[in-house]
């Protein structure tokens, strides 16, 4: 029964290699996203190793919690660095500072693609353990180190000259040495400026500050007891820890970062992949044991018992997974790059190091891959047992079905009610996001085979209806396609339900990326009454308050404010955005949509100890105007606010409103990490605020429509990073319609070589076949995007709450559906192709 | 799905059709070919395999088919008079000799002409019907048509499906009509383009002798009434009884060449046949 099994896949080469194709995809793209999140791991490690790698111990200031919304930077006095020197055992202590800033070569800011430009300070040897490449070390005042990537970009040699836009403003730089960074060479996309500490500070705006402390041992100490004798000479409140620990530490807390957000996205979408190859699988091997029939009614007729029958299927679906696995391991890791280069392209530069094929890695793929091909394959299996032995002296390729067949609608409905069950309880339960993810997950996958179940009776109006177009174009080929089409509803219907899977996916994120787009230009339409908008989109550098109330005096401003972002933790509400702004002028660039009676009059109150609360916000449900909030800054400062009112924004300006003088007492920067300008619309202001913020030229000074348009972009972006990865599925869709056509034009031969007998030429024969394939491509297309549009109302209605706005991509809802059909035209031209060579005489003669 | 209620019938009325068939048809019938010939083939081989291996299926046939006049192949199984029919109908290349339809010569013709001749000048009947099991009886009968997007004739249409009998099944589907309706389904189908010559592959192969007889009667008529050239080949002695001529394959050659011969002597022929080999 085995070598019958590995027969059977031999004698069917095209099909076997489509099917293994349709899983091998998905387990490609589980073994990459394994593979680059390692290499990403790798590629970190690497780089702390080698930044830790001379330092014995490492001190830096505690945060009293971290947040995503990017940590304010803590800094020390560098009075810290005398006394750790003083230390018994310390060899040398370096304090280092370091901020994030902007280069300015040939009066233009230098591109990043999203990556940071960080200033730093060289701190010598043995802790610098950069190499130099060209040039010499750094000598006097000004004089600075780059990184070779950046070198290279720019073209900046030793001895030239470039413009470093720091926290504190411009600074003119002159390039002493290129050096190289660990083992990599390379950070990623990461630009690395490094100099003197006493120049780092002053770019940064924090003479006398220092981010950490660097030491080195004397020979015979071990940096476990430095550390100790270290941590008991400073302050208390610190964090002190071997260089080892502190890079593993980095590693550790970078991946955790990936890990929590990359991989679980990647996963999900190679779960589709999946997914979709779980369909087709299922539709091969139904497709294969219905024409097999005679075949399996001949062994049971010889003797064959019903689970040998069994076997054999379910040892060809094994070998298929096995070869699938095997081969989608190896194409992993060409997935691994695929997707890196997608980022790349997509402007996130990340470092990366080593193939990195974990056993976990393996282990995953391999299950994945055999399970799902041999869970897809068992019904068709189950029903090759009931063929009875009589069939083989019957005609027909019609299988039994399986005993649960005559509740298969029943079934179909029981799982729509337990998809939708799911979906709902994801959608309104209050438990944690990662639990409500999973039952809204589960429930979208038990409606997909819910649909896919019922949507055979769909087939036969709606092959008319798409078929139509195509009789009148071309008569017969058409009618023929629509029938044929039409003639097995459960095998159209599965293989359309592939592409709707993969579609319905890439309309659902379209429609809620257009909820996002249109709600965040509704919110800002309406709330803003600036006309002008500044912020620095790609290094978040930020700009002295006193610097955007000076933009008053420019001719045409009629009021700037500059908002600064802190991120606070709220006793009994999690972590928080805190908007910080000048309350006597905010009120004239902006209008809340105030709640719970709330005023722009609110502002006039707004003191040090005061804070006005976001409706939404998890602490918002818990108060009333007249309590008191406790937050804490990062820095570990605490306060009690006064609650003023409420507001309700989750767009622009989530969390709480609080007063610049609030963060003073928080110890938090006020440097406005974005200004709006209200001006009196006379021509030219634009570019008179540009010019006031010379100082400032990583600044983008935007027209609220250009502000808008970029936001948009920036969506787009993730939207494409989506539609990438999301395009894995619709290619196995494709190899799925190719598939069952395949077979089902081997199905037909003899009505094929009939047709060319009496006149139907090759072309009308791959017309008829093509059609067919649009036909089913466009089922799965319309069902796609009707499913992509429903789940996407009901995710941006219940989940976005009143704060985004459903609304219908028209133009990307056409273009999906131009895609189904040339889906359909692509999966055609094999089977069209073979369905035209049909040999007329042996199609005919009797088998 | 066959009808099984149309297999049941008596089957004693068969045999009196062919004789009634026969009756009507001996030389004595008042007939005149008009002595044209629609197919003509010369110096027709056809091997199979090569070098050692190689199997003659035709060793040199020449055959002249007349215009208006129900030719049918016969012989053994391994004669070579599918191989024949399949030459003749351009489906199969010969190794060697030349072929001509209506004038034409089809050896040598390329793909697209060939598609154009079978459209304009041939029609199939075959041995398992071969219908599309999605469209209905009258969309099946005017299939070549449609294929070739040409409007029937409707005078045309109505006598073939009026000879052929199907006024009242023309909306049924293949899998609502009993065998031989499926056959005449595929008769009419062959007539509908007025082909110069129909070629049908042992028409009665798949039918029990009632049903068969009446397809036989259909290609008779179709001779008769409509001046139709048909090859029928077929290994059935009551089936070539209505034949104008007979023509016996053994071993690829032509055995015997000979015009309305009897279903006895037919039986006869065939018995000498198979003693000789």
């Amino acid at each position: 029964m085995t070598r019958l099994a590995f027969r059977s896949l031999a004698s069917r080469p095209l099909r076997t290699t489509l099917t293994v194709l349709a899983i091998l995809l998905g387990v490609a793209m589980i073994t990459g996203t394994y593979v680059l999140t390692d290499q990403i791991d790798n590629g970190f490690a690497n780089i702390f190793e080698t930044s830790y790698k001379g330092t014995a111990v490492q001190v830096e200031p505690k945060s009293s919690f971290s947040s995503m919304e990017g940590d304010a930077p803590q800094t020390l006095s560098d009075d810290l660095v005398a006394k750790a020197l003083a230390v018994p055992g310390v060899d040398k202590a370096a304090g280092v500072y370091e901020t994030a800033g902007a280069a300015i070569v040939d009066g233009k800011p230098v591109e990043t693609g999203g990556a940071p430009t960080l200033l730093t300070t060289d701190t010598g040897k043995p802790f610098n353990q950069s190499v130099l490449v060209a040039g010499d070390e750094i000598q006097g005042r000004n004089q600075v180190a780059i990184i070779k990537s950046f070198a290279d970009k720019t073209g900046l040699k030793p001895g030239d000259t470039f413009t470093i836009a720091g926290p504190a403003g411009l600074e003119e730089v002159k390039v002493a040495g290129v050096f190289e960074w660990g083992e990599s060479g390379s950070l990623g996309g990461t630009v690395v400026i490094a100099g003197r500490l006493q120049d780092v500070q002053r770019w940064g705006g924090e003479p006398g500050r220092i981010s950490g402390i660097s030491i080195s041992a004397d020979p015979g100490v071990t940096p476990k007891e430095l550390a100790a004798d270290v941590k008991a000479a400073l302050p208390t409140g610190l964090s002190v820890k071997t260089g080892e620990q502190a890079a593993a530490d980095a590693t550790a807390e970078t991946a955790d970062a990936i890990g929590s957000f990359l991989t679980p996205v990647l996963l999900a979408f190679a779960g589709v992949s999946v997914f979709v190859g779980a369909f087709i699988i299922f539709n091969a091997f139904s497709i294969t044991v219905a024409q097999r029939r005679r075949e399996f009614a001949m062994l049971r007729a010889l003797g064959a018992s019903r689970r040998q029958v069994l076997t054999s299927v379910v040892v060809e679906a094994l070998t298929l997974g096995v070869l699938a696995s095997a081969i989608g391991i190896g194409a992993g890791l060409g997935v691994a790059k695929g997707i890196n280069l997608l980022f790349k392209a997509l402007g996130a530069d990340i470092p990366t190091a080593g193939i990195a094929l974990e056993p976990r890695t393996v282990v995953i793929a391999v299950i994945v891959g055999v399970g799902v091909t041999l869970l897809s394959a068992l019904t068709p299996a189950l029903r090759a047992t009931r063929v009875p032995p009589v069939a083989a002296l019957q005609e027909g390729a019609t299988l039994p079905p399986t005993r649960f067949a005559r509740f298969g609608t029943i079934t179909a409905l029981a799982v729509t009610a337990l998809g939708a069950g799911s979906l709902a309880f994801g959608i309104f339960s209050d438990g944690g996001t990662n639990g409500r993810l999973l039952f809204m997950g589960l429930g979208a996958l038990m409606l997909f085979v819910a649909i896919a179940m019922l949507a055979k009776f769909i087939v036969r109006p709606a092959s008319r209806v798409i078929g139509w177009p195509m009789e009148k174009m071309a008569p017969i080929s058409g009618r023929l396609a629509r029938d044929n089409a039409g003639r097995n509803p459960s095998r159209t219907a599965a293989t359309a339900a592939a592409l709707m899977i993969g579609l319905a996916m890439v309309v659902f994120v379209a429609v809620f990326a257009q909820a996002m787009k249109g709600s965040f230009s509704d919110a800002i339409s309406k709330s803003t009454r600036a006309d002008l908008v500044a912020q620095d989109q790609s290094a978040f550098l930020t700009v002295p308050q006193a610097t955007v109330r000076s933009l008053e005096k420019v001719p045409g401003v009629e009021s700037a404010a500059g908002v600064a972002f802190a991120a606070v933790k709220v006793k009994g509400g999690g972590i928080l955005t805190a908007n910080a702004v000048d309350p006597t002028v905010w009120a004239k660039v902006w209008g809340h949509d105030w709640r719970r009676g709330g005023s722009d009059d609110l502002f006039a109150k707004l003191d040090a100890d005061s804070v006005i609360l976001e409706d939404g916000s998890s602490i918002a449900a818990k108060v009333k105007a007249g309590d008191t909030i406790a937050v804490t800054s990062q820095s570990g400062r605490k306060a009690k606010l006064t609650v003023l009112g409420f507001y309700r924004d989750q767009m622009a300006y989530s969390g709480m409103m609080v007063s610049l003088d609030t963060l003073k007492k928080l110890d938090v920067p006020t440097a406005a990490g974005m200004m709006l300008v209200r001006t009196d619309g006379s021509e030219g202001t634009q570019a008179a605020v540009q010019r006031a913020l010379a100082q400032f030229p990583t600044q983008k000074v935007q027209t609220k429509t250009e502000y808008l348009d970029a936001i948009n972009q920036q969506v787009d972006q993730i939207l494409m990073m989506f539609y990438g990865l999301l395009a894995m599925s619709v290619v196995i869709s494709i190899f799925g319609i190719v598939n069952t056509l395949v077979l089902s034009v081997h199905e037909r031969t003899r009505e094929i070589g009939m047709l060319r007998a009496i006149g139907a030429t090759r072309r009308q024969l791959g017309q008829m076949i093509r059609y067919e394939s649009v036909i089913t491509a466009v089922i799965g297309g319309v069902l796609g995007t009707l499913v992509g549009i429903a789940m996407g109302y009901v995710i941006v209605t219940q989940l976005g709450g009143d704060d985004l706005m459903f609304s219908l991509p028209w133009l990307q809802l056409v273009v999906f559906l131009v895609l189904a059909v040339v889906v359909g035209v692509v999966a055609a031209v094999l089977p069209a192709r073979r369905a035209a060579n049909t040999r007329i005489l042996e199609a005919i003669q009797y088998e | 799905m066959k009808s099984t209620a149309v297999q049941e019938r008596d089957h004693t009325s068969a045999s009196e059709t062919l004789d009634r068939l026969e009756r009507q048809f001996t030389p004595e019938a008042d007939f005149t070919p008009n002595g044209n010939p629609v197919v003509q083939a010369r110096g027709i081989t056809r091997t199979y395999g090569k070098g050692d291996a190689a199997v003659p299926a035709l060793a040199g046939v020449d055959i002249d088919i007349t215009e208006g006049r129900l030719t049918a192949i016969m012989g053994p199984s391994g004669s070579g008079k599918s191989t024949l029919m399949h030459i003749l109908a351009g489906l199969d290349q010969p190794t060697a000799g030349n072929v001509w339809i209506d004038g034409t010569e089809i050896t040598h013709l390329k793909e697209k002409r060939l598609t154009q001749l079978r459209r304009d000048k041939i029609g199939f009947i075959f041995q398992s019907f071969n219908l599309l099991a999605t469209l209905t009886a009258d969309e099946n009968i005017v299939l070549p048509l449609s294929l070739a997007r040409r409007k029937a004739d409707e005078a045309w249409r109505r006598s073939v499906i009026e000879a052929v009998g199907l006024q009242n099944r023309l909306t049924h589907r293949p899998a609502e009509l009993s065998g031989g309706q499926q056959q005449r389904v595929a008769v009419a189908r062959a007539l509908i383009t007025r082909p110069a010559v129909l070629f049908a592959d042992e028409p009665t192969g798949n039918l029990d002798s009632r049903t068969g007889g009446e397809v036989l009667d259909l290609l008779r008529r179709s001779v008769d009434e409509f001046g139709q050239t048909i090859i029928m080949v077929t290994h059935d002695a009551g089936a070539a009884s209505i034949a104008d001529r007979v023509v016996f394959l053994k071993d690829g050659r032509v055995e015997l060449d000979e015009d309305r011969m009897t279903r006895d002597h037919i039986y006869d022929t065939i018995k000498n046949l198979e003693v000789a080999r």
